[in-house]
């Protein structure tokens, strides 16, 4: 923390200290003679109240841990839930004795040695076991086996505001396992509203936060109408309780820093009880931490003020629902609005004043905040768009559409002349697009999928037309409208395709932040090149690539790109280059994931791989250095020790793998020691071309992916032959063994033949060789 | 006290009032808010607050919570039964009691925030609530 002026706040900090000191010891012995003054308690509370929240301005912990138990003590007393005794006097004057030589070594050294450390510990201990002693008097042990309900630990209560809603099981669990020496701290997480933007998967990680023992998820903020809630922004913060050491926490939460607020739990917290609820809601203002970042290259006053800004509007908000009528109600309301006045300055809304004014008026005449809540809530998307750092407007821009539907429902009559106006101009500028629900266009692609099978059964009828029934004629014509038919059905499911197909910069528009700020939070230089943004892609495998991308661009930035220290010294320019490349490629979308950063020691992860026991000595040896980096997407080598290492998200390059073999793609890696690497996935250009021949097989439906069925034949139970064990049936004068389905899924069932007694055989290639299960109906519905 | 009117750019500086009882934060608050050109005055209680702005009023005020002869709140609620200008209040806690942020409200404040404030956040609500532009 920059301290201002240092050594005279310092000075100013020491003789008050003395001053209080001085004034508090004169009064604990007043307080001996008149114990039930209350303006003597009053003033002793605020003297200690004060020293402890100066000595909260300097790092003196030892200090502020004394004065607070003296604080927390006096506000008994103050409070009536405690008489003033002898004892206590002497504990608090050994107390203060203490915090007064602390103030004079702080004089003469400038700090406090660390040797006083365990007699601040004992202090502030015998000080709370005053408390706790009281109101029984018995030397109940400090332990507390019976639950503590005080003043005073209902104040420890505010800093760890809702500890009271841990299950009193897991609370005493946890303190008798801090009474077997385990620390448990309390974290607080409030993820920025836009961190989806930023490729964060907050639920995710407070989900695997180290030694988690309890949870839950809250509003940040009261949770506005379904309609106006901006499913794009995180609004929702996080409380956990764990086990875990607090380095763990921090190098853990490391790309969140601003985000997370740890406190290390007093075993004593724990043993509080039913704390009352409003105790918990008045109490999760600090912000100090928790600050909204944003895309933009801002500065840190920047990015606070955007905090502060979405705070004080919360806040206006809050104090308009009041509703109370004090005498200062219509003061209260004036205030209020001389800050909206002031924000939408900030802002640079110009016309706000005017109708501020106006709201202001009515709210007067109404002695209600109604109406400036009204205006309020009207106008909280102009403030919100100023939050929105200004990269993102091309996205809003795609956006508008939902956006202009969502704040329809709140937008205010003021409006309305505008959004007329706007109208016209939307004819004539730009594509014009029209927003559809998935499902409908899912809807589309089902029954497109059964048109393009159930047309093929219209050769097949053409052949009987003519074998059967002898008309040659219709056959002929059956045949022609077949191939018209065909020829639509094609466009059709390409058209259809083609809706669903996105532009990879919808995946691509979060890395400029995601690099930005990862980077700036590693303390490196690097330049984001993006290229191809606008190759298309199915919905489905654009969305699907989100996370395997993200993954690799964290681990570029955590274990690819060096510092700029390290890159000066090895002779590289300072900012380290990160370059994410889509093309398609035929029927491919290749995506390459290039950084010049110091790439992978192939001798490192083939030592690893052969630890993890995942390759052998004598591989160990053969293998070249190419297929070595590969290993990296083995599953066996993201073992929790390598995770950490390898990425910050719990999760190996197994799992890159894997997302990408799911869409049907593949990814290898290459990397030269020194000199950066590159990761290229490539991925077919649409999910639906991936199509599933549905298999029923004893009442359950089995899927087939179409790649890897040549054809389908129905065989006639005459044509099968037996030769040893195994049947076989002669296709185009190949022998084809056939597998019985249910024989090879282990399905005890025979298998049965269709209705004209033939078996269907479908044929699928392995290593070149035909081979065909058989002896299942075969649904129509092909789409995955 | 009571500063002269600091010329900023050619441009009047703001006047805050700092309400609080320990002179150390008072200086500590006065130090942030001096450093970005703003014209400071303390005042030590709240009925000494009440003079100050009774005589020219202020174009914020930062107040501390627990001080002697008139609160926080007490001094919050006078003030916004004054009939002057009124102007937006921030409210100081060391860390916040029980139902502290809302009886800050209640009382009259525009904002809340918990000692040891960080000079940025003072800051960043000071320019906001002074309708300086967002930066």
């Amino acid at each position: 923390m920059n301290r201002l002026p240092k050594n005279p706040l310092l000075d100013q900090f020491l003789s008050e200290s003395h001053e209080l000191l001085e004034g508090i010891g004169q009064k604990l012995m007043e307080l001996e003679d008149s114990p039930n003054d209350r303006r003597v308690i009053d003033d002793l509370f605020r003297s200690v109240h004060t020293l402890k929240g100066n000595s909260g301005l300097f790092t003196f912990p030892e200090m502020t841990r004394v004065l607070h138990a003296g604080e927390d003590l006096l506000g008994k007393v103050r409070n009536g839930e405690m008489t003033f005794s002898r004892e206590l006097a002497d504990r608090l004057l050994d107390a203060m004795d203490f915090v007064g030589l602390l103030s004079n070594e702080i004089e003469s050294t400038g700090c406090i040695d660390a040797s006083h450390a365990a007699d601040s510990a004992r202090l502030a201990e015998s000080l709370r076991a005053l408390m706790a002693d009281f109101p029984d008097s018995a030397k109940s042990s400090p332990a507390g086996s019976t639950p503590v309900t005080t003043k005073s630990t209902a104040e420890a209560l505010t800093q760890i505001p809702s500890l009271t809603e841990v299950p009193e099981a897991l609370r005493i669990e946890a303190f008798r396992r801090s009474g077997d020496g385990e620390k448990f701290h309390w974290i607080a997480y409030q993820p920025v509203p836009e961190c989806f933007f930023q490729g964060e998967d907050p639920f995710h990680r407070a989900r695997q936060t180290p030694g988690l023992v309890w949870g839950s998820v809250l509003p940040s903020e009261p949770l506005p109408p379904l309609a106006e809630l901006d499913t794009y922004r995180c609004s929702l913060k996080f409380h956990l309780l764990t086990a875990a050491f607090h380095e763990e926490l921090v190098e853990y939460f490391r790309y969140v820093p601003d985000q997370v607020k740890i406190v290390a739990v007093d075993p004593l917290w724990l043993t509080i009880s039913g704390g009352k609820p409003e105790n918990i809601s008045e109490t999760n203002s600090d912000s100090e931490n928790i600050t909204p970042s944003s895309l933009e290259e801002r500065s840190p006053e920047s990015i606070e003020e955007s905090g502060a800004l979405t705070r004080l509007l919360a806040v206006q908000q809050q104090i308009l629902t009041l509703d109370d009528h004090p005498a200062w109600h219509s003061g209260r309301l004036k205030a209020v609005s001389a800050v909206l006045k002031n924000l939408a300055h900030a802002v640079d809304d110009a016309d706000a004043e005017g109708q501020i004014e106006d709201s202001l008026a009515a709210a007067l005449a109404a002695a209600s905040g109604l109406p400036l809540l009204e205006w309020l809530n009207a106008h909280q998307s102009q403030f919100n768009s100023k939050l929105v750092p200004q990269s993102y407007e091309n996205v809003n821009q795609a956006n508008t559409e939902e956006e202009a539907a969502a704040s329809s429902t709140g937008k205010p009559a003021a409006d309305d002349g505008i959004k007329f106006g706007r109208r016209a101009e939307d004819n004539q500028t730009g594509p014009r697009s029209l927003k559809v629900d998935q499902a409908k266009i899912d809807r589309l692609m089902n029954l497109i999928g059964e048109l393009v099978v159930e047309k093929n059964a219209l050769p097949y009828l053409a052949q009987r037309a003519e074998a059967q029934y002898g008309v040659r004629e219709l056959s002929r014509e059956i045949k022609g409208q077949y191939s018209v038919i065909n020829r639509i059905a094609d466009e059709m499911q390409d058209a259809i395709m083609q809706v669903r197909m996105m532009a990879v910069s919808t995946v691509f528009q979060r890395f400029p932040r995601l690099v930005r700020d990862t980077s700036r939070k590693l303390g490196k230089e690097v330049q984001l090149v993006l290229e191809g943004e606008q190759t298309e892609a199915d919905k489905n495998i654009i969305e699907a690539l989100a996370d395997p991308l993200i993954h690799i661009v964290r681990n570029s930035l955590d274990h690819g790109l060096e510092t700029p220290d390290v890159r000066r010294a090895n002779g590289k320019p300072e900012t380290g280059t990160l370059a994410i490349r889509a093309a398609q490629q035929a029927d491919r979308v290749v995506i390459e994931i290039v950084d010049d950063g110091k790439g992978i020691d192939p001798a490192v992860i083939k030592r690893k791989a052969y630890e993890k026991g995942l390759i052998d000595e004598a591989a160990l040896e053969r293998m070249d250095d190419r297929s070595a980096v590969n290993l990296i997407f083995a599953a066996g080598l993201s073992t929790a020790a390598v995770v950490s290492d390898l990425s910050g998200r719990g999760v190996g390059m197994d799992v890159v793998r894997t997302a990408v073999e799911k869409l049907n793609g593949s990814v290898i890696v290459e990397s030269e020691l020194g000199k950066g690497t590159s990761i290229r996935i490539s991925l077919p250009l649409s999910m639906a071309v991936t199509q599933v021949m549905v298999i029923e097989s004893d009442g359950q439906l089995f899927g087939v992916p179409m790649d890897h069925v040549i054809e389908t034949v129905r065989v006639p139970r005459h044509s099968i032959h037996r030769i040893k064990q195994s049947m076989t049936a002669v296709l185009r004068g190949r022998v084809v063994p056939l597998k019985a389905l249910n024989g090879l899924l282990g399905i005890p069932a025979q298998h049965t033949a269709n209705a004209d007694d033939g078996t269907i055989c479908t044929a699928g290639s392995s290593g070149g060789r035909s081979t065909g299960p058989t002896g299942g109906r075969i649904q129509r519905n092909p789409w995955r | 006290m009571m500063d002269g009117p600091v010329v900023n750019e050619g441009v009047i500086a703001k006047r805050i009032l700092i309400v609080d009882d320990a002179a150390t934060v008072r200086m500590y608050h006065r130090g942030i808010l001096e450093s970005a050109g703003y014209a400071v005055d303390e005042a030590m209680n709240g009925i000494e607050a009440l003079e100050k702005t009774l005589e020219a009023p202020f174009d914020l005020y930062v107040v501390d919570v627990n001080m002697p002869k008139l609160n926080g709140y007490g001094f919050l609620s006078e003030l916004r039964q004054q009939e002057i200008p009124q102007q937006p209040a921030i409210m100081v806690s060391t860390e916040a009691a029980p139902g502290d942020e809302a009886a800050a409200y209640r009382a009259g404040a525009n904002g809340y925030l918990i000692k040891p404030v960080q000079p940025t956040q003072l800051l960043a609500y000071t320019r906001l609530m002074l309708g300086e532009a967002i930066r």
